[in-house]
């Protein structure tokens, strides 16, 4: 014990006695907020704005303005608010309270025309199947699909079915699979982050 | 109302049709007919105060299909059940739909599953399955396929 113990250091007085190095501003008179906001924004812009223009001049414009629309779409996804089978209430938890989903920016709304993210969540039939074509359609472009479950990937249990679409896939392209009869709230979580890495990557 | 009063209040309107009435479990009896005197029937059934038809349904024995009939009274409390047998080739039997509007989708669903035409039914065509789809899935001679051959029969979009 008496080996590892060394002395103490000397500490700095905590007192308020020294009022350390003045500040450069001290003295002067204050400044209202507005005006710095403006300030800031008067010199922030042009000087973006010429940063900006350099590197589009040296890169070219793809590869400096898509990384920020890749941005913005992937955190702000907008599924399709619908259900198909019993994958839809696993649908419905994960955008509840325990899960949120809404936290990565993933809002379902109600008409196509304001989507471009197609959750399928259930058994796909043929009844439904033209129905289904149609929202896809409806959705304007960038879109991606989410099969979400074992039906909407393959068939799933019904998969030798007489009225069951034997994968969504036949029918639309599909961007991310996610496995499961439900799939947990969790896994939808985790094929909506792979979808953002899918966005993230996307080149054109 | 048991099976007796049942035959007893049937036998005048259907005659020779009426092939009996037999206790079942739940309902008032069942009552067998011949199928040329389904409307007859009905409108007597319907005259018995049994006004809800719950459902039509019907069953493919191989040799021959059956075709059956629940009906509901408020009055009474009691199911009843009518069932007719029908020949395996082209079967078919006049609409319920002039006597219980009901029957209408429930019609449609037995001739797309077993193939059993409605005579007169005001709208018979596919009710759960896409136009155009081929098979009478329920039927003891539908196979499952698989789900590539299914596709191409029933690709209608
Ligand atoms: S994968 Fe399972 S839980 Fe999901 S729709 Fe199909 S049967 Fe239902």
């Amino acid at each position: 014990m008496a080996g590892t113990a060394s002395t103490p250091k000397p500490v700095a007085p905590v007192s308020g006695s020294d009022p350390g190095p003045e500040l450069p501003m001290a003295g002067q008179p204050a400044v209202p907020f507005v005006e710095i906001e403006a300030l800031r924004t008067q010199q922030f812009i042009p000087a973006a704005k010429e940063a900006l223009t350099d590197l589009i001049a040296e890169q070219g414009q793809a590869k400096v303005i898509r990384p920020v629309f890749n941005w913005a779409g992937r955190n702000s996804l907008f599924p399709l608010h619908w259900g198909l089978a019993c994958c839809a209430i696993e649908f419905a938890a994960a955008f509840g309270a325990r899960w949120d989903a809404e936290r990565f920016g993933v809002v379902p709304r109600s008409s196509p025309r304001q989507c471009d993210l197609m959750i399928v969540n259930g058994t796909v039939t043929w009844k439904v199947a033209h129905k289904l074509i149609t929202l896809y359609e409806q959705m304007p472009e960038p879109k991606w699909v989410i099969a979400m479950g074992n039906c909407a990937t393959g068939g799933g249990p019904f998969r030798t079915a007489y009225s069951v679409v034997p994968g969504v896939d036949k029918l639309v392209p599909v961007d991310v699979y996610i496995a499961g009869c439900p799939p947990r709230p969790e896994a939808m979580l985790d094929g909506i982050l792979r979808l953002e890495q899918l966005i993230r990557d996307r080149k054109e | 109302m048991g099976p007796e009063e049942l035959q007893q209040a049937l036998a005048p309107a259907l005659g020779d049709r009426l092939l009996g009435v037999e206790p079942f479990a739940g309902t008032a009896g069942r009552v067998r007919f011949r199928a040329e005197g389904a409307l007859d029937l009905f409108r007597a059934v319907l005259a018995l105060g049994f006004t809800h038809l719950s459902t039509v349904g019907g069953i493919d024995w191989v040799d021959h299909r059956e075709v059956f009939y629940i009906a509901w009274s408020d009055d009474r409390k009691q199911y009843v059940l009518l069932s007719a047998d029908l020949p395996a080739d082209a079967p078919h039997i006049e609409s319920a739909t002039p006597v219980w509007p009901s029957a209408n989708w429930h019609e449609r669903e037995t001739w797309e599953f077993v193939d059993i035409t409605f005579d007169h039914h005001p709208d018979l065509r596919h009710l759960l399955m896409p136009d155009g789809y081929e098979f009478h899935p329920l039927l003891r001679s539908f196979k499952l396929h698989e789900p590539e051959e299914l596709e191409v029969k029933t690709r209608h979009v």
